[in-house]
């Protein structure tokens, strides 16, 4: 089972994409083949960030559910994720 | 400089606006006369007119005031502003999603009505919203 992670930025938002690298670093660490990103183009998928709860960017979503409205520190993000994997086991 | 009338006139707002939008921290005289009266500039009419559109594009006061000192703010920058009008399309968009919500919820209701002249305690409108079922639509409508 793939873990799916939605980034939800808008573009243009040079403090986003340096956070997101953050991030993406771990989904490299804790290994891609269990743990898929997709970047979303909040402007572009505006329907769907609201239909998710989403009132501000960034935010990230995890397996169609808002987890973070706001974008976390490296840490939660890893904390979470070990959480699910463990679950997914 | 202008009075509080000429401004008012400018604008197309009454001066009972401007003294509002003064208290809430939008707008300041740029000096009083000797006899205590406000004296404005030319900015206070283009001031009331960027609050005004603001207002119509749906920006709360407090969010006009962010607007309002990013645009002071030498080191703001159009990306900061550009982030403010995201969130309140964000904001926008999921309100008028809740509000197609209840439309649809209405719509059953409608549609109990069997459109007869009925006498009020039997109307199956009022009697769907004293029963909550009105409630439960609405919130079953959200999950569609």
């Amino acid at each position: 089972m793939t873990i799916k992670i939605e980034a939800f930025s808008s573009p243009g938002c040079g403090k986003c994409a340096q956070a997101k690298e953050m991030l993406k670093a771990i989904v490299e660490e804790l290994g891609r083949e269990r743990i898929s990103w997709r970047d979303v183009n909040i402007l572009e998928e505006m329907d769907y960030a609201v239909e998710l709860g989403i009132l501000s960017a960034p935010a990230i979503a995890i397996d169609g559910e808002l987890v973070f409205p706001a974008l976390p520190s490296p840490n939660r993000l890893r904390a979470e994720l070990i959480r699910r994997l463990g679950q997914a086991r | 400089m202008l009075t509080i009338g000429k401004v008012a006139a400018r604008a197309q707002v009454s001066a009972d606006s401007i003294r509002f939008y003064e208290r809430e921290g939008l707008l300041s005289p740029a000096q009083k006369s000797e006899s205590g009266y406000r004296l404005y500039t030319e900015e206070a009419v283009r001031r009331i007119n960027f609050i005004k559109h603001a207002q119509q594009c749906g920006f709360s006061l407090s969010e006009i005031r962010e607007l309002l000192e990013l645009k002071g703010h030498d080191q703001s920058c159009c990306n900061d502003v550009y982030r403010v009008a995201v969130e309140k399309k964000l904001q926008l968009e999921s309100k008028i999603k809740a509000l197609k919500t209840m439309s649809q919820a209405l719509n059953q209701l409608i549609e109990v009505c069997s459109h007869d002249a009925k006498p009020l305690d039997e109307c199956p409108i009022l009697a769907a919203l004293e029963s909550s079922i009105a409630g439960q639509n609405a919130r079953s409508g959200a999950h569609q």
